[in-house]
């Protein structure tokens, strides 16, 4: 699946990271280097581009002898991208079962009043450290500062909350990243003229909005892009065909180019495409990473398309820094995970260059919910795996 | 089952809340015998912390499905209310004495407009609050889409503080279904909501002024919806127009659990205290059991059915 191309670029960024690690930044800690490690190879590039100091966390004070009992809270499981980071979660859990007792798992279903509730629950059940994917940024705040506050130590995962003083480190990807290369690329595919659709994800949710706002900032210095309508998704394909069908309705051929911030919604979107009778070759640029089967589509039908996962990886190096928390390992104030840029072969612009083509990075055989950069186990179906770990 | 339970209700072996009282004393010695930690002041603490915001929407509700209705406006009323809190107040302290009566009147205001509207057009409440759930949802998403504003940290305290080694929340709630159940047992406005919920026609022949009542059971429930907000923003410290959504189909369960009948006339706000505990400690057990959300729908959803299964076997035994 691997060309020769992408072999070449990753020993190539391996020599950086190689050199980087060694030489300049001799000082990063082994979170920090292994934070793209599961998949993805090489140091995240937010990490290495980022123009200040990355600012690091001492960790001694929440050190402490294992095993410990660890408690995930999860915001839901309610879509492919979120069931493949909590597979994630729950295999590296099992990995580590040598460091972990207890590894104990809530659900809010979405529900911000009912995460309150499930981190109390895990907080009754002495839990040694609470790793934390929140429904909302805000809602959640006040409940995880008081853990915090009760000597708990906090990872945020996937989410954050809104006040840094109230978790210990993020694990996360750069939603600004995103953001900004999907409108970068829908900007330059188009040459800086055009009508486009935007379908964000959930209104509210941190990734979402933080996405949006990366988008108006490129959009801000493209004046002949013109967004005719955004509507949020919920990161639902079933949503985002919808909303896509009836865009298709009102606009028509209008629509020039459709950013979404996911393939989530971004495969509903080809779908709508496909059933208001536009064939291949005739669908716009596209943007959204994440699920196997917008890759697919894509191929399939001729979509000029960009996308960056956010990759589900995120969960594995959320309980590795979590670990590293407990052990008094220092890590950085945001642990970012590396993204790879997937583009239609013929679609690379000026700024945004492809890590891989579309079926570098997926194959026709995946399942369509596959969530590629996992960072699981060769050979990972979403729907069969179920992973040990110490309960 | 139910035959066995009709049969021990002939005899009187068997009291209206048994039913739920045993289901309550088995969730809890599983739930010792799950975890050391389970049957702890701490563990106790967080669930009456937890329980308030589901106890007071289904104290609101026992009062309109007492009197034959329902109000689905629940959910959207308390999320707009965060919201209207947390704006005003902006973390400002000074300010919750203006934040708190308002955020009531408003709560009892359109609970009122709920009753006036279903009496006066004759409209099934069902379709007036639904009505009402929608343009209160959209309102308040004109006005702020996204969780925002704050409050300030003495008004989240209390949802979390104790006082005298007891949530304050816990006293808020025992307060509010003591209040409650004293009204309609002893006084004579609060019988009549059992009178109008079991024959409107009677009532009003007997004098009872029904529209009245009526309009009262939805005030009230909105009211009590408007506390359990107060209590909500006080936990998540922000407006969120989506919060309370999920609460609209939450308050209906505990209702039902303790033996009010959809139908109305009969039940009382006891058993939708101890439909609270119930749901609360069965999620809280679940928790501790490590079992996924989904069985926690599932669970619950059994749990309707059979306490429905049960009090209809017992009316057609009675």
């Amino acid at each position: 699946m691997n060309s020769i191309r992408h072999k070449t670029k990753a020993v190539f960024a391996a020599g950086i990271a190689g050199v980087l690690v060694a030489g300049v930044l001799a000082v990063v800690p082994a979170s920090a280097q292994d934070a793209g490690r599961k998949g993805y190879e090489g140091v995240p590039r937010t990490w290495l581009w980022n123009p200040n100091f990355n600012e690091m966390v001492d960790t001694a004070k929440w050190k402490k002898e294992g095993p410990y009992t660890i408690g995930f809270s999860n915001a839901s499981i309610s879509n492919a991208w979120r069931v493949a980071f909590q597979h994630g979660i729950l295999w590296s859990a099992g990995q580590n079962s040598d460091q972990i007792e207890r590894f104990l798992v809530t659900d809010a279903n979405d529900d911000p009043a009912k995460q309150i509730s499930d981190i109390q629950d895990l907080i009754s059940q002495g839990v040694d450290l609470l790793l934390i994917a929140p429904a909302t940024e805000e809602a959640l705040d006040s409940v995880v500062g008081r853990a915090m506050r009760q000597g708990i130590p906090v990872v945020m995962v996937d989410r954050k909350v809104s006040s840094p003083e109230n978790y210990i480190t993020f694990v996360t990807a750069s939603d600004t990243v995103v953001g900004r290369m999907e409108a970068q690329w829908m900007a330059e595919y188009l040459n800086g003229e055009g009508d486009i659709v935007m379908l964000p994800g959930i209104a509210g949710a941190s990734p979402a909005e933080i996405r949006i706002k990366a988008n108006k900032e490129v959009f801000s210095k493209y004046p002949g892009i013109n967004v005719l309508e955004m509507q949020y998704t919920d990161w639902n394909p079933a949503t985002g065909k919808a909303t896509m069908a009836a865009l298709i309705q009102k606009y028509g051929d209008k629509i020039d180019g459709v950013l979404a911030d996911s393939a989530l919604q971004g495969y509903g979107a080809i779908e709508a495409y496909l059933d208001a009778g536009y064939g291949k070759g005739e669908i716009p640029p596209m943007t959204g990473g994440d699920v196997a089967r917008m890759y697919q589509l894509a191929h399939e039908y001729d979509v000029p398309m960009m996308g960056i996962d956010y990759p589900t990886s995120m969960g594995i190096t959320g309980v590795e820094t979590a670990l590293d928390v407990l052990n008094g390992v220092p890590v950085p104030s945001r642990v970012e995970v590396n993204m790879q840029i997937v583009t239609s072969p013929d679609a690379e612009t000026a700024s945004v260059k492809a890590d891989r083509y579309l079926l570098d990075h997926v194959s026709m055989d995946d399942p369509g919910d596959l969530s590629p950069s996992n960072g699981l186990p060769e050979g990972y179906n979403p729907a069969t795996f179920d992973p040990e770990y110490p309960k | 089952m139910s035959a066995i339970v009709a049969t021990m209700r002939r005899n009187r072996l068997l009291p209206n809340y048994m039913v739920v009282l045993l289901l309550l004393a088995i969730i809890i010695v599983a739930g010792t015998l799950i975890s050391d930690r389970f049957l702890t002041v701490r563990n106790f603490s967080f669930l009456f912390q937890q329980m308030v915001v589901l106890g007071l929407v289904s104290l609101g509700q026992t009062f309109t499905i007492l009197i034959g209705g329902i109000d689905l406006s629940i959910g959207a009323l308390a999320g707009a209310i965060t919201v209207f809190v947390a704006s005003f107040l902006d973390w400002r302290p000074d300010l919750i004495w203006v934040a708190v009566p308002v955020a009531m009147m408003l709560g009892a205001g359109i609970g009122a407009i709920n009753g006036t509207l279903s009496v006066f057009l004759r409209v099934h409440p069902l379709i007036v609050t639904l009505g009402m759930s929608s343009v209160i949802f959209g309102l308040t998403l004109m006005y702020r889409k996204q969780p925002g504003g704050s409050v300030p940290i003495v008004f989240e305290d209390i949802a979390y503080n104790n006082f005298m080694g007891i949530p304050i929340t816990a006293y808020a709630l025992v307060a509010a279904f003591a209040i409650a159940g004293v009204w309609l047992q002893r006084t004579g406005t609060g019988r009549m909501l059992y009178f109008v919920g079991g024959d409107e026609e009677a009532a009003r022949l007997n004098g009872v002024p029904v529209r009245r009542v009526k309009i009262l059971a939805y005030a009230l429930a909105g009211f009590c919806t408007s506390l359990a907000a107060l209590f909500l923003v006080a936990k998540t410290g922000v407006g969120d127009p989506r919060i309370g959504l999920p609460l609209t189909l939450q308050s209906i369960t505990p209702v039902i659990v303790g033996g009010t009948i959809l139908a109305g006339g009969r039940g009382g706000v006891f058993g939708t205290f101890l439909g609270v505990l119930l749901v609360s400690i069965l999620n809280n057990l679940l928790n501790f059991a490590g079992v996924s959300s989904y069985w926690q729908w599932v669970v619950q959803g059994l749990i309707i059915i059979i306490a429905v299964g049960i009090y209809r076997s017992d009316r057609r035994g009675g």
